[in-house]
């Protein structure tokens, strides 16, 4: 690992990592001068870690996780269960100004990881239409098991499985911001790094071509697993944090309808980048607020219709096709990770 | 266990079976030939209900007109959806990449996001229906054996099943049926021997998203009032039915709908029985997915399927 | 004077349901030679390279690689062990430049795991060098002609520090001009990179001429085996190509040119 990452000073010089530390710390500087509630801030984190996360399987290996939302729920049941039933994890959660939500939601995306892994082992022996349908099946499977055996865990109170969390499991919104920041921080960091490692050469080579990547010495199918696991631990953490921003979970979290706003991020920005996720998660949250001011009601219809634009005209996303370009003497393919 | 509360579920179990069977013909033949998963399957579905009971309930239209009514306009969209949509992903290539078939779900999905949220904005999320429409003029039932049965829903799966075979036998026996089963199998061959690929495609995108929009009639017949909601609700287990029964198999459909169906009304009484029946409606919808998932990783093929 | 074997195929067999594409093959290759391989079309040529690097695994037989038994094994550690293949039909990282195609080779091939990101690169761009493919070193591999996708796939493959390079078919599809470079460069590889070479070709000029040792397969068996002299005359051969008139005809006729 060492050999692979270049010193500092070279971080540094990286617009992309400088794009990333820049939008983080604007977030934050929102956050102090009160520019917004803390909720959209909150959600906005939310919807660029997931697009990072699902980035990790889906735009560098090329795997389409149609079900990934599964992990949001598994993470954000796990989170609320725990913190339900145990009192020292309930105390954690409140300590260390948000580093303790952020730890227990750690325990959360490692359920999320291992279920991946093993679910993996066999679910990513299948490719494309096939494995984007089998993600479709966890998905809906784990949906209706935890709507099955939830509500035998107390049935007065999780009625349909939904829970709530009493009032001495509700964390301060604003320690649930500084978990959020810490875990956009590390998705991005993540991202930028494997984007540059061998690792994330690999994983677009079984992107490219799958078989050629074996062929040539890369080993496919521990890659693959290990992308997913590592995607899933993230979007575990997310599902965890938001569920303790909403103060409970229910089925919901399980709609396909999140996937379908991860997918359509990364497909904004861009398939197999570091930034893509970021900015098409950018992009999106804003465009989804603005129709949503201005074209309440028919606003999901124009965004159904944007990303067919885009899938048909533009399936670069915005940063591929800036990739294209040069300013000057720069290359932007160079800068824009 | 009591074999009555059984029975009426296995049978119910079957009926529902077979009307999903049925909806998933369109979805099988799309896959088999262009390998475009359907995502929209849902909303083409209810697509064929809504215009039934638009028919019915605006203008007096019997739905066994309206079912026809619902099959054209389906026929009408899959054109659209085929030369806005597909054609320039798919409609020339004869090999189809990871990429294109990345783009397909990707397009499939933007129009299911699109009816989804047309159905809410133009027509609500209140249960729509026929009223009290019934086959054989009012509302009967059936009783056999202790056992209760509506008539619609039976008369739905009736017309299932000869949906299928009526599909089955355009397939094997007409000439347009048997260049789309050329091309399921062998889209380079085929264009080889003068078929034109693009127009096998069209004709499959017509004949997918026609179908499905007729076997809205029967969800509509077993379920009497529908919200766009259950398209979230019909198109998933649509889609294990197909793994199961195999891509491109329309009889495999149907086979793969009965056997759903009838896992689906066991578990239900079975989880009742031994564990609680707080879970035994969404655990037996589990059962579907998890023998999905089973089937792609020990036999993806399906049952009759070619690939 | 005997080298050493670098590959030993003992009985190998692999069967597709009823087919025997390949059937009790078994031959050795010598350390440091260059060794063609040729059949008829359908002889199981293709999928022999597919066994020794692990893509298929035989029902039968054993594939010795530097005295190691290397049957069976997954291909990404064949590679790493030394075994490289190109492809028939070129297969490169399309969204990937010809110098990050190659890149994969040196990532993942001999020293994989032990060599950082700038040595490979290094290491990249001396092989797409070697091929001549320098002045497209950032060019994206969709954008190549088929001429040079082959290049990139040589360059790709040497990237990889193979010890056994396995060309299949790399000279189809080339004009005749285009063939003798390839064959010049086939040679210079031999020489400069010190590796053994198994070479499967129709374009039966250019086997006779580089390959030192010849054998031939027909219907998943072995026929013949010897110089490109001795399997020029053998019978067996020239009857098995019969099978293929075109074949056989420029068969007949280029070995007359190559002797």
């Amino acid at each position: 690992m060492r050999s692979y990452i270049a010193s500092v000073s070279y971080y540094l010089k990286s617009p992309t990592l400088l794009f990333m530390f820049l939008v983080i710390v604007s977030i934050v500087i929102a956050r102090i001068a009160g520019l917004t509630t803390l909720d959209t801030l909150i959600l906005l984190m939310a919807f660029l870690g997931m697009a990072a996360s699902l980035n990790i399987i889906m735009g560098f290996a090329g795997y389409v996780s149609f079900g990934h939302a599964v992990f949001l729920g598994i993470g954000g049941y796990t989170y609320v269960l725990l913190v339900y039933f145990f009192s020292p994890l309930n105390s954690l959660q409140h300590a260390a100004g948000g580093i303790g939500a952020f730890m227990v939601a750690i325990i959360a995306g490692l359920i999320c990881a291992i279920v991946a892994a093993s679910v993996g082992a066999a679910v990513l022996r299948l490719r494309g239409a096939f494995f984007a349908i089998a993600t479709l099946g966890l998905n809906f499977a784990v949906l209706y098991i935890v709507k099955g055996i939830v509500p035998t865990l107390n049935p007065e109170q999780f009625f349909a499985a939904q829970v709530i969390l009493p009032a001495r499991a509700l964390v301060h919104k604003s320690l649930i911001f500084n978990a959020m920041v810490i875990t956009l921080t590390v998705i991005l960091l993540t991202n930028y790094i494997i984007k540059k490692s061998r690792f994330g050469m690999g994983l677009i080579a079984i992107k490219e071509d799958e078989d050629a990547a074996e062929v040539l010495g890369v080993p496919t199918f521990k890659y693959k697993t290990l992308a997913f696991a590592v995607s899933a631990f993230f979007t575990g953490i997310i599902g965890a944090l938001i569920s303790l921003n909403g103060g409970g979970v229910d089925e919901a979290i399980f709609r396909v309808g999140h996937t379908i706003d991860m997918i359509v991020m990364i497909v904004i920005g861009g398939l197999g980048t570091a930034l893509g996720p970021l900015v098409g998660g950018l992009i999106y949250y804003w465009l989804y607020d603005l129709l949503l001011v201005h074209y309440p009601g028919i606003n999901l219809m124009i965004l159904g219709v944007l990303v067919a634009l885009i899938v048909l005209f533009a399936p670069e996303g915005v940063i591929g096709i800036l990739r294209k370009y040069s300013i000057g003497k720069v290359k932007l393919k160079d800068v824009l990770e | 266990m009591d074999t009555t509360v059984l029975m009426i579920n296995i049978l119910n179990g079957l009926i529902w079976g077979s009307i999903l069977g049925a909806s998933a013909i369109g979805l099988t033949l799309l896959w088999g030939v262009m390998k475009v998963v359907n995502i929209a399957e849902g909303e083409t579905l209810l697509l064929g209900s809504y215009i039934i009971i638009w028919a019915y309930m605006s203008y007096g239209i019997t739905p066994y007109i309206g079912m026809w009514m619902a099959l054209i306009v389906g026929a009408i969209v899959g054109l659209v959806v085929y030369w806005a949509l597909l054609h320039k992903l798919v409609g020339k290539v004869e090999i189809i990449t990871l990429k294109t078939e990345m783009s397909t779900l990707l397009v499939m999905f933007a129009l299911s996001t699109f009816l989804y949220n047309a159905y809410y904005y133009w027509i609500g999320s209140e249960p729509r229906g026929i009223g009290l429409w019934h086959v054989g003029g009012e509302v009967s039932y059936v009783t056999v054996g202790g056992i209760t049965l509506r008539v619609n829903s039976i008369f739905a799966a009736i017309l299932a099943i000869l949906t299928a075979v009526a599909t089955h036998l355009f397939l094997t026996r007409t000439m347009a049926g048997k260049s789309i089963r050329a091309v399921m199998q062998d889209a380079q061959a085929a264009s080889l021997a003068g078929i034109d690929p693009v127009k096998v495609k069209m004709l499959t995108a017509i004949l997918g998203i026609g179908i499905t929009a007729f076997t809205g009639f029967l969800v509509l017949l077993h379920e009497a009032a529908i919200t766009p909601e259950m398209s979230h609700k019909y198109a998933p287990v649509a889609f294990t039915i197909v793994v199961l029964g195999g891509l491109g198999s329309v009889m495999g459909s149907l086979i793969g709908g009965f056997i759903i169906g009838l896992v689906y009304g066991v578990s239900k009484v079975m989880v009742a029985e031994y564990y609680t029946p707080l879970a035994a409606d969404p655990i037996a919808l589990s059962t579907a997915f998890i023998i999905m998932v089973l089937v792609l990783l020990f036999r993806p093929q399906g049952l009759f399927g070619r690939r | 004077m005997a080298n050493r074997n670098i590959l030993s195929l003992e009985n190998v067999t692999k069967r597709f349901g009823g087919l025997v594409a390949v059937n009790n093959v078994s031959f050795n290759v010598n350390e440091g030679e260059i060794l063609g391989l040729i059949g008829p079309n359908g002889a199981g040529k293709t999928t022999l390279f597919n066994v020794i690097t692990g893509v298929y695994k035989p029902e039968h037989g054993k594939v010795i690689f530097k005295d190691m038994d290397i049957t069976g094994k997954p291909a990404h550690l064949i590679t790493r062990l030394g075994i490289v293949k190109t492809h028939q039909i070129v297969r490169p990282f399309n969204e990937m430049t010809v110098l990050e195609n190659a890149m994969i080779g040196a990532l993942f091939g001999k020293r994989a795991g032990r060599i950082s990101i700038t040595e490979a690169r290094k290491l990249a761009y001396e092989m797409v060098e070697f091929v001549g493919l320098v002045d497209k070193v950032d060019e994206l591999a969709s954008r190549l002609t088929i001429r040079e996708k082959k290049l990139l796939e040589l360059a790709r493959a040497l990237s990889a520090e193979p010890e056994l390079l396995l060309l299949d078919e790399a000279l189809a599809g080339l004009n005749p001009k285009e063939v003798s470079e390839a064959l010049e460069l086939i040679k210079r590889i031999k020489e400069e990179k010190e590796l053994t070479i198994i070479i499967v070709e129709h374009v039966m000029h250019a086997v006779m001429n580089i390959a030192e040792r010849i054998i031939v397969l027909d219907h998943g068996k072995k026929i013949a085996e010897g110089t490109p002299t001795e399997v020029a005359n053998d019978p067996n051969v020239i009857t098995a190509y019969l099978g293929d008139p075109k074949l056989a005809l420029r068969f007949v006729k280029e070995r007359r040119i190559s002797q």
